[in-house]
């Protein structure tokens, strides 16, 4: 039936132009080199010096593993930057930056508007001494640097919201 | 999209085919099929309206949206897929009625998925039916199972509704609103959920039912 097949082509060539609209719309948010000249580089952290960071804070922790090349951690970025906004005050964010250069990471720290403390670990060490596996990973710490859990992979809004509540409770 | 969603994808497509077993009345043809593409169109517009709501501009990383836990906006997502079905029906809106009672049970499947994502509690609770995170002491709501257990007698209650054009589709919007209206109190949440679009369905859903008989005679036709 050629005008049906006409028909639907036709209505998918204007679905994916109102896509693109639609997707054109979209924040621009990539920050050039420019924008990060200001910004100090990030701090290098061995394991050691991570655990003995983490277990002098007296609170519970997040603390999230990420990349600049890394496709999820672009996605759950907004939703780390958003919890810092209304846990900051009771939890800990921290954010290990992996596999990485100093200037992709100040652009997607720019980017992004993550303003919590980051650390440079260009070896996987922090990673690795937890032993979380691929990036992203979140660890998630009781008071004083004990490990309360660790989630692989790419962050859900319940995911974080669920285990932020579990660090609350043990905290109280 | 990882393998537990895959898993959850899969059963509210069971759920869904289950439904359409069930209440096959009036049905058009291939009506699991049109369900799914319906999901996956509601599911590309709401991650791309996601997307744009965070900042992240689709044509500068096309990529991102697979990555559907990155967020997927819900009313942008029921809208999409409600636009989807509708265009690849050739906009029979009576089909809406007839197609409604499966989809709310697929969306019942894709609750009750939770179980493949270990991903079903809520908020804390003493109850004794609630369970605990694996290495927590804190029992929880099963809050996506009751959810589940809701859309079910809201399937069911849909498919004992009169063929009038839109009664059984608006209340399907209703009741899937409501029932996510209710649950969303005990669903862990940092924004405190898209309540403002459960109302939105709720209230539509309402006006649809309302306002379809009245639609008959001018441009639309009756369900035959």
């Amino acid at each position: 039936m050629p005008n049906r097949n006409g028909q639907s082509f036709t209505m998918l060539k204007r679905s994916i132009v109102l896509t693109l609209i639609l997707a054109a719309c979209g924040g621009t948010a990539t920050a050039g080199p420019e924008d990060v000249g200001g910004r100090p580089d990030l701090p290098a952290t061995t394991a050691d010096e991570f655990e003995a960071h983490i277990g002098g804070i007296d609170r519970p922790a997040v603390v999230n593993v990420w990349a600049s090349w890394c496709l999820p951690c672009r996605s759950e970025a907004p939703l780390l930057n958003q919890a810092f906004e209304q846990y900051g005050s009771q939890i800990e964010f921290i954010g290990v930056d992996v596999q990485d250069n100093q200037t992709d990471a100040k652009a997607f720290l720019a980017e992004f508007g993550l303003e919590f403390d980051h650390f440079f670990d260009r070896d996987r060490e922090v990673v690795n001494f937890y032993a979380g596996i691929g990036t992203p990973v979140t660890f998630f710490f009781a008071p004083n640097g004990e490990l309360f859990k660790t989630h692989s992979g790419i962050l859900d809004e319940r995911t974080l919201a669920l285990n932020i509540d579990e660090l609350l409770q043990l905290g109280s | 999209m990882e393998f537990t969603l895959l898993w959850a994808a899969l059963t509210a497509i069971g759920f869904s085919w289950i439904g359409t077993r069930l209440w096959s009345d009036r049905l058009p043809d291939h009506p699991t099929d049109r369900l799914i593409g319906a999901a996956v169109g509601g599911l590309v517009v709401g991650r791309l309206v996601a997307m744009m709501l965070q900042g992240i501009n689709p044509l500068v990383n096309p990529l991102d949206i697979i990555i559907v836990r990155g967020g997927v906006h819900t009313g942008a997502a029921s809208i999409g897929a409600i636009v989807t079905y509708l265009w690849a029906d050739k906009w029979r809106i009576a089909d809406l009625d007839a197609t409604a009672p499966a989809a709310v049970l697929g969306l019942a499947g894709w609750h009750a998925g939770c179980l493949w994502r270990g991903a079903c509690l809520g908020t804390a609770s003493g109850l004794p039916w609630a369970w605990a995170e694996p290495g927590s002491a804190v029992t929880r709501h099963p809050v996506e199972l009751y959810a589940a257990a809701g859309l079910i007698l809201a399937a069911w209650l849909v498919s004992r509704l009169p063929w009038r054009l839109l009664t059984r589709a608006g209340a399907a919007l209703a009741l899937v609103g409501l029932v996510r209206l209710l649950t969303e109190p005990m669903r862990p949440s940092l924004t405190g959920g898209p309540v403002g679009w459960y109302l939105a369905a709720v209230a539509f859903g309402g006006l649809a039912v309302w306002l379809g008989p009245r639609l008959v005679g001018h441009r639309i036709t009756a369900p035959t």
